[in-house]
């Protein structure tokens, strides 16, 4: 049986999910592998692999250019896949949802195609401390090409976005915001309603970069009232390399091609070129479609296993890994939010990010160690990495209790 | 005793107590280095005398065990050397935690590194001492891993 079987009510069980997942299964140095990093990529279930590998076999064919059977079929199973994510994400509607090959693709696009020809000297463009790369960089390049600065809006010590401050921050020379909403490093959930209410209210339209938030938590983008939603894939147990920009449809409307090629065009001449409707204008050339079919039944099976339950279980699982963490000694962990996702970012006194991450990794236990593509954050912190242990629904008491005996071990063997 | 093929007890307690952590008030030449992978940072500071030996070693940082390590090692290693015999060395470092050779006498303790061979992710940690080591010793004020990969 499948954890999509499970009638509403049952609470999560997750021996039933991880027998969906192959790979946890294996042993590493010869211990049976604890996968805690979840923020970085997910694992994936069987449904996914074998829908990917399923395409492969039985449907290959290009999309939305063959008449033929399998062309059909191909554009019929990538097209679904829409569908299902525009649902997943509460998008009015599917031709608001742009395929891309991850976040980092889907923030490109609407820094490029949005904001470049929008942005002059003297406007801003307003973030927050936490921000991932992803959403600082591409924001540093558009405003160095057009004399606009990058502003980041304050956090507190827990984690925590000093929102007065944010909103405080949204002054006329803003004309993008953006936000993370659910930070990778601290596992903080931004409220992202309230700070799209108040960007409303400016006229400012809010990117939400929803990377970390939709493989943890229902996410509904109309009730939250952004402009841009993005995700990634791999995040969500789904295959590398696929993606999504969530935006408006006023927003894509106005916004020209990021990439020009085939799929993407109306009717193309040397005279001129017209270009097909959102969401096909913005995925020029032959996209990852074994990829995006492997996402549909990644989708498929988080609403199988159903995402209020999966957010239930873990943040049960972090209370128990946060109370258990909490006894160790000379043990400091980054980011006690109030509302948090199962994300723990840590440091053990006397001991090295990396020197944690190798020696867990001994006991089998992959955790990540490093800046996390998040050098502001560090600066903030004044460390030059941290280690993290990030959950997801797989994940067992079991698992936490033998990486804190492990940790105690590493402690030890440091000290 | 350690279990850890990768932190030999050697290494262990170079890192629990450097040798030559530190400022080196006599300094005749220094260089940082940084490895961007991680966000680790080391200075060193040398004492060269009129044949351009090292006399004098010291190091002050943020890093890992495996760089705090290596850094220690290496200022006991070095002593006495002038730069041809310490890029000698350092070829030899090179080669023996690529896994070219199992050992090396005239690593002497940096031995107790050879089992990076099997930890390429944390190779960097151990070269960012010797690439910061040679920019201290060409006179250049910044190293960094990404160079010498
Ligand atoms: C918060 C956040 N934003 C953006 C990204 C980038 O995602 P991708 O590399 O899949 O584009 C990540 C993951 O690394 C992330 O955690």
């Amino acid at each position: 049986m499948t954890a999509r079987t499970l009638p509403a009510g049952t609470p999560l069980d997750p021996q039933r999910i991880r027998a969906d997942f192959p790979l946890l299964a294996r042993t590493v140095h010869g211990k049976p592998l604890v996968y805690f990093d979840n923020a970085n990529t997910g694992q994936k279930p069987t449904a996914v692999i074998e829908a990917t590998s399923a395409f492969y076999r039985e449907h290959n064919a290009n999309v939305a250019r063959a008449v033929h059977q399998l062309g059909e079929e191909a554009t019929a199973a990538y097209e679904a896949t829409r569908d299902k994510l525009a649902r997943f994400i509460g998008a009015p509607s599917r031709n608001e949802v742009v395929f891309t090959s991850g976040t980092t693709q889907a923030t490109n696009t609407v820094a490029y195609t949005w904001a470049l020809s929008r942005l002059q000297p003297g406007d801003a463009v307003l973030v927050t401390q936490m921000e991932h790369h992803a959403n600082i960089v591409p924001w540093q390049l558009v405003c160095a090409r057009t004399g606009a600065t990058l502003k980041a809006a304050p956090i507190t010590e827990s984690g925590e976005l000093i929102v007065e401050k944010f909103v405080e921050m949204l002054t006329p020379d803003v004309k993008l915001a953006g936000v993370v909403h659910v930070s990778n490093v601290l596992g903080t959930v931004n409220p992202v309603a309230e700070l799209a209410r108040e960007c409303r209210r400016r006229g400012i339209p809010l990117l939400v970069d929803g990377s970390q938030a939709c493989p943890h938590m229902k996410v509904d983008v109309a009730a939250l009232g952004c402009d841009f939603y993005t995700l990634t894939g791999h995040k969500m147990f789904g295959p590398t390399g696929t993606g999504a920009l969530w935006a408006k449809r006023e927003h894509l409307e106005s916004m020209p091609p990021f990439f020009g090629g085939g799929e993407m065009i109306r009717r193309v001449s040397f005279e001129g070129t017209t270009y097909a409707d959102p969401p096909h204008k913005f995925e020029a050339g032959t996209p990852n479609i074994a990829g995006v079919v492997g996402l549909g039944a990644a989708i498929d099976y988080l609403e199988g296993v159903g995402m209020d339950r999966i957010a239930a279980y873990e943040r049960e699982l972090l209370a128990y890994a946060s109370d258990a963490l909490a006894e160790v000694e000379g043990l400091r962990v980054f980011g006690t939010a109030a509302r948090k996702a199962a994300v723990i970012s840590f440091l053990v006194e006397g001991a090295h990010a990396h020197d944690l991450a190798t020696l867990l990794d001994h006991e089998g236990v992959a955790v990540r160690s490093g800046h996390h593509c998040a050098h502001p954050l560090m600066q903030f912190y004044g460390v030059p990495a941290t280690a993290r242990a990030s959950l997801a629904f797989y994940n067992t008491r079991e698992e936490v209790d033998r990486f804190v005996a492990a940790l105690r071990k590493v402690r030890k063997l440091l000290a | 005793m350690s279990e850890s093929a990768l932190y030999r007890d050697l290494v262990l307690e170079h890192n629990r107590s450097p040798r030559g952590l530190g400022a080196l008030p006599a300094c005749t030449h220094a260089a940082e280095g940084d490895n961007p992978l991680c966000g680790d940072r080391l200075r060193i500071e040398l004492a060269l005398d009129a044949a351009g030996r090292v006399q004098g070693f010291a190091f002050s940082g943020e890093a890992c065990a495996i760089t705090t390590a290596t850094a220690s090692l290496l200022g006991e290693r070095v002593r006495g050397l002038d730069a041809a015999a310490i890029a000698d060395l350092d070829a030899r470092f090179a080669r023996l935690v690529r896994g070219d050779c199992d050992a090396d006498p005239a690593l002497d303790g940096l031995n107790a590194l050879a089992e990076l061979r099997a930890y390429p992710a944390r190779r960097k940690c151990a070269l960012l001492p010797w690439a910061t080591l040679a920019a201290a010793l060409r006179g250049t004020p910044h190293a960094t891993t990404e160079a010498t990969a």
